[in-house]
C-alpha cells in the first residue's frame, strides 16, 4: 500500500495505491487522524490504483466520516474500481459518502 | 568388578600366609633353641619371604578401589593417619612399653621380642604400602599420561630394589649408593607433583598441614625405632629389605615434605584462591538459579548477594529502574536518602547508566554529601535492549576498589542480566501458552453459541457450514423458533477479527435473542415481534454504544412464516441473498440497500434500511452466505466472486440443500486449493420444500 498526497489550500488529495487490509489501514487511519487535515474543505481519495479494501480498511473511513461531516469537510471518493465499489455498495456506504466517476466530478462536487 | 579388584582378597591371603611364613622362619632363626635346632631356616628364606610379604601387601594396595574421593583430600589423609599410621605407632608403643617393663636391653634376645619386631615389620610395611598409594592418588590429580607412565616406571624400580637382597652378588658399597641416590631423586622429582594443594580451602589447608606434619612424625617414629633396633638386628634375623623400605619411607616421608611447604606457602594466598573460587561459584549459583527458572526477586537478590560478598562491600543498594514490586530494592547498610543523594549526584554529573569508580569520595564533588564512606563503584545492570538498574557498592576507606573488582562485577551483571532476560523469556512465553490456552477456550464457547440443532420442519430444509479462519471467528448465525410457524434466521460478519469480533458476535447474539421477544404491549399481532428493519435500528442502537469507532458489523435477518409460504428480511450491509425461483427457473441476487450495522449511531439510521418481502414457492432456495465465501481467493489473488455463486446454484438448485452446499463447498474448495483462509466462512442453504406433510398425514 502507498499513499501520495496532492495538497492545495483547500483539497486534500490522498492517491491511494494497492491493498487497503488490516496493516495499511493503520497508516491511512494516521493520515485522516491529522487534526490540520480538517482545514482543508474537501478531502479527495484517488480509488484507481485500490485494488482491495478490507473490512479494517473501510473502518478508517467509516471512524473518520461523523468527524469530517462536524467539520464540514467533505470527503470525496473518484475512480473507484468496480469490485471495490460494489464492497462500498453491498455495505450501503454508497449513501453516506460520495463516490464520482472521475477527478473533475469530485473537484467539481 | 575389575581384574585386580577381584584379585584383592588373594592377595591379602596371601600376604596373612606370609607374614605368618616370615613369624614362624624369624622366630625359628632367632631361638633354634624351640625346636632344639633341629630346623634351622637359612638366611635367603626370610628374605624371600620378607619380599612376599611386602610384594603381597603393596600388590594388594596397588588393587584396591581408589581411595581419594573426587577432592577430599584432607578425607584421604585422616584415612590414613587413623588406621595404618595409628596401628603401626601402637605396636611401636605397645614394643616399647614391654621393653620399659622387662628392663632395657634384657629381652632383646626373647620370643616376645621377635614376635613385637616381626609385627612391627609388618605395620610398617602396611603404613609405607597405604602411604605410597596415598600418595600415588595425590601425585597423578590431573595427571597426564606421561606423568601416570612415570608412576609406573618409578614403582618397577622401586620393585626391583627388593631383589638386591636375594641375588647372591652383592653390588659394591659405591654403586648400590648410587642407585639409591637415583631412585631417591626420582621421589623427589616426583614429589614436586602438588597440584592437589590448590583445590583446598584455607581451613583444609590447616587441617592438612596438620596431617603431614603427623605422617613425617610417624616415618620418624619408625626410622627411630629401626634404628635403635639395630643392634639387635642381628640376634633376631637378617637385614631387612632395607634399600626397599628405606626408599619407600624416604619417598612417603618427602612428598608429605613437600606438601607441608607447598601447602605452607600457600597459606598466605589461600584467601585469594577462595575468593576466586568464591566468585566462580557465585556465577555458578547465578547460572543455576536461571535452570531451575526462580523468579526476578531471586535472581537480584542473588547477584546483590554476591557482588558485596565479592568485592566485601561494607555497603550497598541495588536500584531496579523498573522494579515490578516497588517495595524490592535490596540495601545493606545504607540509608535510603544516602543512596538517593548519590543517584542524584550521579545523574547530575551525567553518569548515571554507566560503570563507574571512585576511590576518594572525599575529595571529589562527592564531598558535599557528606558520606561516611571513602569509595563507590556503580555497574548498571543493562543489555542492548534494556536498561535494568543500578548496583551501588560502597567501603568506608579510599582507594578500597581497584580495575579487578569492576571487571569481576561487570561478569556478574552481565550474568544477572542473562538470567533476568531469559526469565522474562520464559514468562513471555508461558504467557503466550496460557493465551493459546485461553484461545482454546474461547473458541469452544464459541462453538457452543453456534446452534448445533438446525430447525427441522417438513416445510423446509436447511443445511450450514461454518469455518473460522482464526481460533475465534467473527462470522455468525442463529435461528429462532417464533410463534405461528415462524422462523427468525439471523446471519452475521463483525468487522476485523480474533477476540475483540468474537466478544461482539457474543454480544450480537445476545442483542437477537433480547429483541425478538413478544412484545407484551403490542397492538396487534403484526407488532408482537419486530420486523427486520426494526430489529436492525435496534440492533444498531445498542451496538452503537459499544462498538469501538472503526468496527462495524452487517448482518441479514429473515424472519420465514412458512404457515402462509413468505418470508421478510432486511440487509444492513451484508452480502446479497442468493435465490433460485422455481416458478422463473431463474436464480438471481436480491438487490436490496440496506447500511451495516455501527456506521452511523444516530436516529437517521432506520432510513437506511429496507425490509423485502417475497412470497416463496416450493423449490425455491435461498443461499446466504459471509464475505468469506466470495472473497475467497485462488492461486492468482483472484476473487471467487457472487458469479461464480450464482453458477454454482443454477448448477444444483434440484437438489437436497445438503447436497447444493456439498456442491458449492466442492467448488469453493477447488478454486482455493493450496490458498490460506484469510477470512471467516459461512454458508447456509435453505431449500423450501413442496410436500405439504401435515396434509399427507
Amino acid at each position: 500500500m502507498k499513499i501520495t498526497q496532492h495538497a492545495t489550500d483547500t483539497t486534500l488529495t490522498l492517491v491511494l495505491n494497492g491493498e487497503l487490509d488490516a496493516s495499511s489501514s493503520v497508516v491511512l487511519d494516521t493520515e485522516l487522524g491529522k487534526p490540520e487535515i480538517l482545514k482543508n474543505q474537501k478531502i479527495l481519495i484517488d480509488c484507481q490504483q485500490l485494488n482491495y479494501i478490507s473490512s479494517a480498511g473501510l473502518g478508517v473511513f467509516i471512524s473518520h466520516l461523523q468527524t469530517f461531516q462536524d467539520a464540514d469537510v467533505k470527503l470525496v471518493f473518484f475512480n473507484m474500481q468496480e469490485k471495490v465499489h460494489n464492497v462500498f455498495e453491498i455495505l450501503g456506504l454508497d449513501s453516506l459518502m460520495t463516490i464520482v466517476p472521475s477527478e473533475a466530478d469530485a473537484v467539481a462536487v | 568388578m575389575s581384574f585386580p579388584r577381584k584379585l584383592c582378597p588373594f592377595l591379602s591371603f596371601f600376604a596373612v600366609l606370609s607374614w605368618m611364613g616370615l613369624l614362624g622362619g624369624t622366630l625359628l632363626y632367632a631361638h633354634p633353641e624351640l625346636t632344639g635346632g633341629r630346623i634351622a631356616p637359612p638366611g635367603w628364606l626370610l628374605l624371600v619371604l620378607q619380599a612376599m610379604f611386602i610384594v603381597a601387601v603393596f600388590m594388594r594396595e596397588r588393587a584396591a578401589p581408589e581411595r581419594l574421593q573426587g577432592i577430599d583430600f584432607t578425607g584421604l589423609l585422616r584415612q590414613l593417619l587413623l588406621r595404618p599410621a595409628l596401628w603401626a605407632v601402637a605396636g611401636v608403643g605397645v614394643h616399647q612399653l614391654v621393653q620399659l617393663v622387662s628392663g632395657p636391653g634384657q629381652g632383646t634376645g626373647s620370643v616376645l621380642y621377635t614376635v613385637f619386631y616381626t609385627l612391627n615389620v609388618g605395620l610398617f610395611v602396611l603404613l609405607l604400602a597405604h602411604t605410597n598409594y596415598a600418595w600415588r592418588a595425590l601425585v597423578l590429580f590431573r595427571s597426564n599420561e606421561r606423568l601416570r607412565r612415570q608412576w609406573v616406571w618409578f614403582e618397577v624400580l622401586l620393585g626391583a630394589t627388593l631383589l638386591l637382597r636375594l641375588l647372591p652378588w652383592t653390588p659394591p658399597m659405591g654403586l648400590a649408593s648410587a642407585l639409591l641416590g637415583v631412585l631417591a631423586a626420582y621421589g623427589a622429582y616426583l614429589s614436586g607433583r602438588q597440584k592437589w594443594v590448590a583445590f583446598l580451602n584455607r581451613r583444609q589447608k590447616l587441617g592438612v598441614v596438620l596431617f603431614q606434619l603427623a605422617i613425617i612424625v610417624v616415618m620418624g617414629v619408625f626410622v627411630a625405632y629401626f634404628l635403635y633396633t639395630r643392634p639387635a638386628f642381628r640376634l633376631v634375623g637378617p637385614a631387612t629389605q632395607n634399600a626397599f623400605l628405606l626408599l619407600n619411607a624416604f619417598f612417603a616421608g618427602f612428598y608429605a615434605l613437600m606438601g607441608l611447604l607447598v601447602t605452607l606457602f600457600n597459606l598466605p594466598t589461600a584467601g585469594v584462591f577462595e575468593q576466586k573460587r568464591e566468585e566462580i561459584l557465585s556465577l555458578q549459583r547465578l547460572t543455576q538459579l536461571i535452570q531451575r527458572g526462580q523468579t526476578e526477586g531471586e535472581v537480584y537478590s542473588m547477584f546483590f548477594d554476591s557482588a558485596i560478598q565479592t568485592v566485601q562491600a561494607d555497603a550497598a543498594w541495588l536500584h531496579l529502574t523498573d522494579a515490578r514490586d516497588p517495595g524490592f530494592e535490596p540495601r545493606f547498610q545504607l540509608q535510603p536518602d544516602q543512596g538517593e543523594a548519590i543517584r542524584q549526584q550521579l545523574s547530575h554529573m551525567q553518569l548515571l547508566d554507566l560503570e563507574y569508580l571512585n576511590n576518594e569520595l572525599g575529595a571529589s564533588s562527592f564531598r558535599k554529601l557528606a558520606l561516611p564512606f571513602g569509595s563507590l563503584m556503580v555497574m548498571p545492570l543493562s543489555s542492548s535492549k534494556r536498561h535494568y538498574g543500578n548496583i551501588y557498592l560502597l567501603k568506608e576507606h579510599t582507594q578500597a576498589f581497584d580495575r579487578e573488582n569492576l571487571s569481576i562485577l561487570q561478569t556478574f551483571a552481565s550474568q544477572t542480566v542473562l538470567s533476568i532476560e531469559n526469565l522474562l523469556l520464559i514468562q513471555a512465553s508461558m504467557h503466550t501458552q496460557r493465551v493459546q490456552d485461553e484461545l482454546k477456550i474461547a473458541s469452544a464457547v464459541q462453538d457452543s453459541l453456534i446452534p448445533k440443532n438446525l430447525p427441522i420442519d417438513n416445510w423446509f430444509e436447511i443445511s450450514s457450514y461454518a469455518v473460522s479462519a482464526t481460533e475465534v471467528g467473527g462470522d455468525f448465525y442463529d435461528f429462532l423458533h417464533l410463534p405461528g410457524r415462524r422462523l427468525a434466521v439471523l446471519i452475521g460478519d463483525v468487522s476485523g477479527k480474533g477476540v475483540t469480533a468474537a466478544f461482539h458476535v457474543a454480544q450480537m447474539k445476545g442483542i437477537f435473542h433480547a429483541l425478538m421477544q413478544e412484545n407484551p404491549l403490542a397492538r396487534n399481532e403484526r407488532e408482537k415481534y419486530p420486523v427486520p428493519s426494526r430489529f436492525m435500528a435496534q440492533a444498531n442502537d445498542a451496538l452503537g454504544r459499544c462498538l469501538e469507532k472503526s468496527a462495524f458489523i452487517t448482518a441479514s435477518l429473515y424472519i420465514i412464516d412458512y404457515e402462509h409460504g413468505g418470508f421478510v428480511f432486511a440487509r444492513a450491509g451484508h452480502c446479497h441473498t442468493l435465490y433460485y425461483h422455481s416458478i422463473k427457473e431463474e436464480v438471481s441476487y436480491f438487490q436490496t440497500a440496506g447500511l451495516g450495522l455501527g456506521i452511523i449511531r444516530h436516529d437517521g439510521y432506520e432510513k437506511h434500511i429496507k425490509n423485502q418481502f417475497y412470497d416463496y414457492n416450493p423449490g425455491d432456495v435461498m443461499v446466504i452466505y459471509t464475505d468469506g465465501i466470495v472473497e475467497a481467493r485462488d492461486a492468482a489473488q483472484d476473487e471467487y466472486g457472487e458469479d461464480r455463486l450464482l453458477r454454482m446454484l443454477e448448477q444444483s438448485y434440484y437438489l437436497d440443500a445438503e447436497q447444493i452446499k456439498a456442491h458449492i463447498l466442492a467448488d469453493l474448495h477447488e478454486f482455493s486449493k493450496g490458498q490460506p483462509m484469510h477470512d471467516d466462512q459461512t454458508l447456509l442453504v435453505i431449500k423450501f420444500k413442496s410436500a405439504q406433510p401435515e396434509a399427507a398425514l
